[in-house]
């Protein structure tokens, strides 16, 4: 299971990105949402979300030295307390899906099955693929 | 004790010394104004003597996200910019839907006060909360969007509000971009110029916290569910803003045409969205914070931008008798590029335009052919005007100053209100309009009383019945929609979710702030900032006089469903009197002791 971006429909309204943390932490702070959009240009809006494996071979728990990336049930997640802020997740991701701030790292942890940013999103640039 | 919902100081920069000052947000300030617009009202009074020209450096220039920016709200993501104008002198202010007012509020900052100028073109950057002023020079001339670009490469993940050659130019109808989204009227993009600046850039990593984030997230549950299912929705998500050009044209007849001499477009078959959304727009482009998008990423051959907008169709299409949508669209990037308000470009070139056919001047004159319908003409007079080349720095002060330039009777086919060009509303069949283009505290202006919907369907909010066509008791309804729209302002909520908000913000704001403010609270709040932003006038030398109209409203609409219909000089007074009484002024508009003592604002006079 993941969410799967379609940048074609992407607003750039970063809705997603203000959910994301808001669920997540009580509080609106892009820099600790799981997701990410890129203004690139006028009509190009990337948003950037980690594929839980789907397009990328866990390059973030390989390169973990701390054992803090870890995979459940599918969904590969930040533990908290062994999280350093290293960096070394974040150079590794090959999809740029994982973000340090203040020395932790910030991904999708898919809201245990039921992402917010989905739900959120108008555009149907975010959808979720089991 | 934290103050939710704000980032809690306000920043002041002084671009001569360069220096910043941060001072703690006071509480009862707070409560009293909300945010945005609220801040901006104050603030200008404070901190600018209205009596000086726009363009001195004592001149302040204001940033305020509203309140709700950054707080999850749906479509509250807005941004205003406040100044004394460079078109009139007065009052100012221009809202945005770009990030640089949430990236402020995440730096630590509910409102930026710029004074000053700076010795040289500079950028002033905002990074961990503090202040330094950069090196413009090498950006000197360039285009918003590559500004934007080469301070991103410099600077990594700022947000960048920035002017064009416009802004640089003094073009007193420059704009300010902010992720291609602009703060377009009055000319904020003119003052930034004065001031040498040409950019600001903003790092804001902090958190924003609310009072009741459980609570807010289910709210924005419920409210998502109603903005998306509201018929708006599927409108301005296929059609964008420009979804009832037709309507407006065969319904109403109100769709302002060739410098305002019709109030039909015949020829608008390719300008409406209808026709081109499903051709050239490839997705939609929204507002930061923004649920229910209504801008549209444009592509064609070598144009792309965020728009077309319905005022630009009317501005730079029909009162241009522009048709051809390729040149419309181009003519709207270009003026995004070098920073210019897309409504009064259009303004000042159907009025060379018309000028040019009725022969006031001739070819030899302003070095050019200058027909309606030519879009080729327009995009060079673009171009013209935005590097102030002949005719063009001659336009670049605006219909007004331009028509007192080139003199002869030009100032009979100057269409604008207290030297603001108008938006796409023919108010002689929208009488409630027309005196909202005279009591707007910028000059001619849809947006500080939002009634153009209340009054092209008749019913809205409170009011039911309105009759567009009449001149009658049109004081307390345009009265009333100021002190409303005042207050979306001062919580950065879009307009175009009015109908579905209304002022239902009791809960919101509890989740947001901890305090659930009423409606009747909110309206007072309201009415005491378009009071503010009227001592402000006041003060800067307003008198009832410059409230007037121009000529061609006073002259029946030859065609289409309102044909005959106009706004008599006398109904002009009436209503203008009509709204004093409503507003609880005296016979010449000066606020009386007892309503700015019931305001709380009897010192700011
Ligand atoms: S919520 Fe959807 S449309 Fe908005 S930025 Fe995120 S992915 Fe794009
Ligand atoms: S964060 Fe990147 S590397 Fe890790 S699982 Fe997600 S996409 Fe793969």
């Amino acid at each position: 299971m993941y969410v799967k971006a379609i940048p074609e429909n992407c607003s750039g309204c970063m809705v997603c990105e203000m959910v994301c943390s808001l669920k997540h932490w009580n509080l609106i702070n892009r820099y600790k949402a799981g997701i990410r959009i890129e203004k690139k240009s006028v009509i190009e809006d990337l948003p950037h979300i980690c594929t839980h494996g789907n397009e990328c071979n866990f390059e973030c728990i390989s390169a973990c030295k701390f054992d803090a990336m870890k995979k459940e049930n599918g969904i590969v997640y930040v533990d908290y307390e062994k999280c350093t802020g290293c960096k070394a997740c974040e150079k590794a991701c090959p999809l740029n899906a994982v973000w340090i701030h203040e020395k932790k790292a910030y991904k999708c942890d898919l809201c245990k099955g039921d992402p917010a940013c989905v739900k959120f999103c108008s555009q149907n640039a975010l959808v979720l693929e089991v | 004790m934290e103050m939710y919902g704000y980032a809690g100081k306000i920043l002041t920069v002084d671009l001569t010394t360069g220096e910043g000052i941060k001072k703690v947000l006071d509480e009862k300030l707070a409560s009293r104004y909300l945010g945005g617009d609220g801040f901006g009202a104050y603030f200008l009074n404070k901190v600018v003597n209205p009596k000086i020209d726009a363009f001195s450096p004592d001149n302040a220039i204001i940033v305020a996200p509203g309140l709700f920016v950054g707080t999850f709200v749906h479509t509250a993501g807005k941004t205003a910019f406040f100044s004394k104008s460079a078109l009139n002198n007065g009052w100012n202010e221009s809202v945005m839907g770009g990030r640089i007012g949430l990236a402020l509020k995440q730096a630590g900052y509910d409102a930026l006060i710029i004074k000053g100028k700076a010795n040289k073109l500079s950028y002033l950057l905002i990074r961990d909360g503090e202040v330094s002023l950069k090196s413009a020079e090498h950006l000197k001339g360039e285009t918003t969007r590559k500004t934007a670009e080469e301070i991103k490469k410099d600077e990594g993940d700022v947000v960048v509000a920035t002017i064009g050659i416009a802004g640089e130019k003094l073009v007193r109808f420059a704009s300010v971009d902010c992720d291609e989204r602009q703060a377009g009227r009055g000319g904020i993009g003119a003052i930034m110029g004065s001031k040498n600046l040409k950019a600001i850039a903003i790092e804001g990593k902090n958190d924003i916290r609310v009072a009741k984030p459980e609570k807010l997230y289910k709210l924005m549950e419920e409210w998502y569910e109603k903005m998306i299912t509201h018929p708006s929705f599927e409108a301005d998500g296929k059609y964008g803003t420009g979804e009832f050009l037709e309507w407006m044209n065969a319904e109403r007849g109100t769709f302002p045409t060739r410098n305002w001499n019709e109030g039909v477009f015949d020829e608008r078959k390719e300008i409406d969205p209808y026709y081109w959304a499903p051709r050239y727009a490839i997705k939609n482009k929204a507002c930061v914070q923004c649920v229910k998008p209504c801008g549209k990423a444009f592509v064609a051959k070598d144009i792309k931008l965020d728009g077309v907008e319905y005022e630009t169709l009317f501005a730079l299409g029909s009162n241009c008798g522009v048709a051809n949508i390729e040149h419309v669209a181009r003519a709207n990037e270009l003026c995004d590029l070098y920073g210019m308000d897309t409504i009064s470009t259009g303004g000042v070139i159907g009025f060379i335009m018309d000028l040019f056919e009725n022969g006031v001047v001739s070819k030899e004159e302003i070095g050019m052919e200058i027909k309606f319908g030519d879009g080729e003409a327009m995009l060079e007079l673009i171009e013209k005007i935005a590097h102030r080349e002949g005719i063009g720095d001659i336009l670049a002060e605006g219909v007004k100053k331009a028509a007192e330039k080139i003199g002869k009777n030009a100032t009979k086919y100057a269409v604008h209100v207290r030297g603001m060009e108008p938006p796409a509303y023919d108010v002689r069949g929208i009488k409630g309009m027309a005196l909202a283009f005279m009591t707007s505290p910028r000059g001619a202006c849809h947006l500080r009383s939002g009634a153009y919907a209340l009054e092209l369907t008749g019913k809205f909010w409170k009011f039911d019945g309105v009759d567009r066509l009449s001149s009658k008791n049109k004081g307390r309804e345009i009265a009333e929609m100021e002190n409303f729209m005042a207050v979306y302002d001062a919580l950065g909520v879009c307009k175009f979710s009015r109908g579905i908000f209304l002022l239902n913000f009791e809960e919101i704001l509890d989740a947001v702030t901890g305090r659930a403010y009423k409606e009747d609270e909110l309206l007072i709040i309201g009415e005491r900032i378009c009071n503010l932003k009227h001592i402000f006038n006041i003060k800067a030398g307003w008198t009832k006089e410059d409230c007037k109209l121009p000529e061609k409203i006073h002259k029946p609409i030859p065609k289409g469903v309102s044909k005959g219909s106009y706004v008599s000089e006398e109904e002009e007074k009436e209503m203008l009197e009509d709204y004093f009484n409503a507003r609880g002024w005296d016979k010449n508009g000066i606020p009386k002791k007892e309503k700015l003592k019931e305001l709380g604002i009897e010192d700011m006079m």
